[in-house]
């Protein structure tokens, strides 16, 4: 029996009206009208002054937004280049046939990215105190002569904002890459072991083609991700933190948006993310048509 | 077309189960919305986000009648965010608001006239208020010449110390008068407890992190991030020497500084372990440290800031909250009545006192009693005739919608200028100086720059 014999047509877009409605007022108004409100000098939407492309001309012009480029680009290297390999690692480890408790270590694993990035941003907080820390504790402990204060979060705010994503995020991106391998037909692997294949080969040559799409798709993911840091430097350094080291690209447009009500420039920055974004996509998707 | 949406409702065996839920959980849904009405309290509605300041009005709140008060705390961060949708948005706004030092300034960057609150000038001089209030408590509320809130402090400064380990070593802290006598007499009771190498004890809670310390000396010693036309003078003189000298407190052979936060149980450590013995306290942070730390009760005593030059101001003032009336109250004549009698009468002034510390800025209230009862915490003095001493001294501070960045500015210079100041191995005030200057000059043009882009508010377009 088809649907068009049971329900009139109009029913389909009836029970769809409501997601439309809230998409359409919520999503793509929003959108469309910080269009024209990046050419805006505005404080909240009843007083705003037309400055046509100061406001970007602007945002290039402040060092503030460079320093941010700059970090929000270190963090993002980081989380692929040093996250998405040890994610890797593990499930591979924990793919292996000979490994027991399998769904015990993948929640454990998996833990640390069902509290949240405040959480975490609180418990790094108490780890990096600079005197009662508990890392200094451990320091001073391992360490003769280690100092009775050590500022981590005023001179090593960028490493410990890698660590305490690397903490959420390598068994969250984990499990995505542990779904792939298992995926993978046991015969190929099988096949490649009576050809001859030693470990890197099997890795190289059958694994990482087989997980590629999924690779591919973790990548963007975590780029994407790590583009939009906000939550964790602001809870950690209570905002940009010292000369601005922990400054991003989502907080500065949050300081110029939300802290000096200047919504026009915000979506001028907002923009010039989103277009980031999508030329990173466009990049990700040429680089992986095949796959996708 | 009716009547078959009718036939579908009525008979949900047309329907899947999936679809049915759906529908009859948005028809109720719905149905709930429309009906939800919330109950439009009569009387005044009065906002605050400090929880003592709640606990000390309750009672007015019970006592006022036609109209009544309806007092709601709400926390900081959502008050801010209700009351900024209310200023910009029309949504809707309180009666009366207590608005804090760092959230005025969101309300201040854009054109004067849409600032959403009350200009209360013509009031208070038409009442004589504006006598009868410190002059210093308005200029964080004043812009352009219109005053936006009646203020609720003052909050002077002072030096709160270890009384135990001062008198022990048989210091007087009346022989210090300046920053020079104090650096000079109290430095031999730094210590080093272990040997390491390491001070464990340290002399002042000044740390290049810590706006609050910064924003004092700064004040104290007549600078600010702002001129007095609300053009930014990052790199003034007087601001070059306060940071050549914080740097010189704070960095090798003669730092006297160490990093002891509040509201913290590591900084509340230190204090009560002895790791600083000087520490800047503002007559609410006088009130704090009694309920933090209660285990200094008799050990602390108060003095005057040692003033930058012989004669000098001996106090300074941090933070601050004002009561406002939104334009858009709905009652904002029973509004003026009420924060009237609340912020001017002497019974609040003495909650106020007795339970945070905090002294009243109406000039009438200085003469009560109970701000010259002796407190036990700080070994019997009587702390609020010791702040109302200095009142008339407290400095002048002009208010700006890019206070905020110029902290972070002026936080920003002192760590480089520190780092630079260690790596050239120079601690002496003068040699960091000029440091200093190239580090506020950078921060100077920095919100010059932040400042120009704002074409509602524009003091650099007089500038030359």
């Amino acid at each position: 029996m088809s649907l068009s014999r049971t329900h009139p047509a109009w029913v389909p877009y009836f029970f769809i009206a409501p997601f439309l409605l809230i998409f359409s007022v919520f999503m793509v108004y929003p959108l469309v009208s910080s269009i024209s409100m990046s050419a805006f000098q505005s404080y909240g939407p009843q007083f705003s002054t037309f400055v046509g492309l100061d406001n970007f001309k602007n945002v290039f012009l402040d060092p503030d937004f460079w320093t941010a480029v700059k970090n929000t680009l270190i963090y993002s290297c980081a989380s692929v280049m040093i996250q998405l390999p040890l994610s890797l690692g593990l499930a591979l480890l924990l793919n292996r046939p000979d490994v027991k408790a399998k769904g015990f270590f993948r929640l454990i694993f998996f833990s640390p990215a069902l509290v949240g990035l405040v959480f975490v941003a609180i418990l790094f907080g108490l780890l990096l105190g600079a005197r009662d820390g508990l890392v200094n504790e451990v320091l001073r402990q391992v360490i003769p002569g280690f100092p009775a204060e050590f500022f981590w979060l005023q001179r090593y705010v960028m490493p410990a904002l890698i660590i305490a994503s690397l903490w959420i995020y390598v068994g969250f991106n984990m499990v995505y890459f542990l779904a792939a391998l298992q995926s993978i037909n046991r015969d190929q692997i099988e096949a490649a072991m009576i050809d001859g294949a030693n470990a890197v080969q099997r890795f190289v040559h059958v694994i990482l083609p087989a997980i590629k799409p999924v690779a591919g798709f973790v990548v963007l993911l975590s780029i994407i991700g790590s583009l939009q840091l906000f939550e964790l430097p602001f809870i950690l350094l209570g905002g940009a933190g010292p000369e601005n080291r922990g400054l991003t690209l989502v907080m500065y447009l949050y300081q110029n948006g939300f802290e000096q009500n200047d919504l026009g420039y915000a979506s001028a920055i907002g923009w010039i993310l989103a277009i980031f974004l999508m030329g990173i996509a466009i990049v990700h998707r040429r680089l992986t048509r095949e796959e996708l | 077309m009716n009547f078959r949406l009718v036939f579908l409702i009525m008979l949900p065996h047309s329907l899947s189960p999936g679809s049915f839920t759906i529908l009859t959980l948005a028809v109720i849904s719905s149905f709930l919305i429309f009906l939800r009405h919330d109950p439009e309290e009569e009387g005044i509605e009065f906002w605050m986000f400090a929880k003592n300041h709640y606990v000390m009005y309750e009672e007015e709140f019970e006592k006022a009648r036609d109209p009544q008060v309806n007092g709601d705390l709400i926390a900081y961060g959502a008050m801010e965010r209700r009351l900024l949708s209310g200023v910009l948005s029309d949504t809707p706004v309180p009666d009366l608001v207590e608005v804090q030092l760092t959230m005025a300034s969101r309300f201040f960057s854009g054109p004067i006239d849409a600032v959403g609150f009350t200009d209360l000038r013509p009031l208070l001089e038409a009442e004589g208020l504006d006598k009868r209030i410190n002059p210093a408590s308005f200029s964080p509320w004043t812009r352009e010449g219109r005053i936006f809130g009646l203020p609720h402090d003052m909050h002077p400064v002072m030096l709160g110390y270890r009384a135990d380990i001062v008198e022990a070593a048989g210091i007087d802290v009346n022989d210090i008068e300046t920053w020079e006598d104090f650096v000079r007499i109290l430095t031999p009771l730094m210590r080093d407890f272990d040997g390491d190498g390491t001070m464990d004890r340290y002399l002042l809670d000044l740390w290049e992190t810590d706006y609050f310390g910064i924003e004092m000396l700064l004040l104290q010693a007549g600078g600010w991030y702002f001129d007095i036309t609300g053009a930014p003078a990052m790199n003034s003189d007087i601001n070059i020497k306060v940071l050549a000298t914080m740097v010189h407190w704070t960095t090798g052979p003669s730092r006297i500084g160490v990093n002891v936060p509040r509201f913290d149980a590591e900084g509340n450590r230190m204090r009560l372990e002895g790791g600083v013995i000087f520490q800047f306290m503002p007559d609410w942070y006088a009130g704090v440290m009694q309920q933090d730390v209660p285990g200094l009760a008799g050990k602390m005593k108060m003095m005057p800031l040692p003033a930058w030059e012989p004669g000098g101001r001996r106090t300074s003032c941090t933070g601050g909250t004002m009561l406002s009336i939104p334009k858009r109250a709905a009652h904002p004549e029973a509004a003026w009545e009420f924060a009237k009698k609340l912020y001017l009468g002497t019974e609040v002034a003495e909650k106020l006192y007795k339970e945070a510390m905090i002294v009243s800025p109406v000039i009438d209230n200085w003469d009560e009693d109970f701000y010259d009862e002796p407190i036990a915490y700080y070994s019997g003095q009587p702390v609020g005739r010791f702040y109302l001493d200095l009142a008339n001294d407290i400095p002048q501070r002009v208010p700006s919608a890019f206070m905020v960045m110029a902290q972070q500015a002026m936080i920003n210079a002192f760590i480089r200028t520190r780092r630079e100041a260690q790596q050239a191995g120079v601690h002496e005030v003068e040699d960091i100086l000029s440091l200093a200057r190239a580090e506020l000059d950078t921060a100077q043009t920095l919100i010059e720059n932040k400042m120009r882009r704002n074409t509602f508010l524009n003091p650099m377009e007089d500038q030359p």
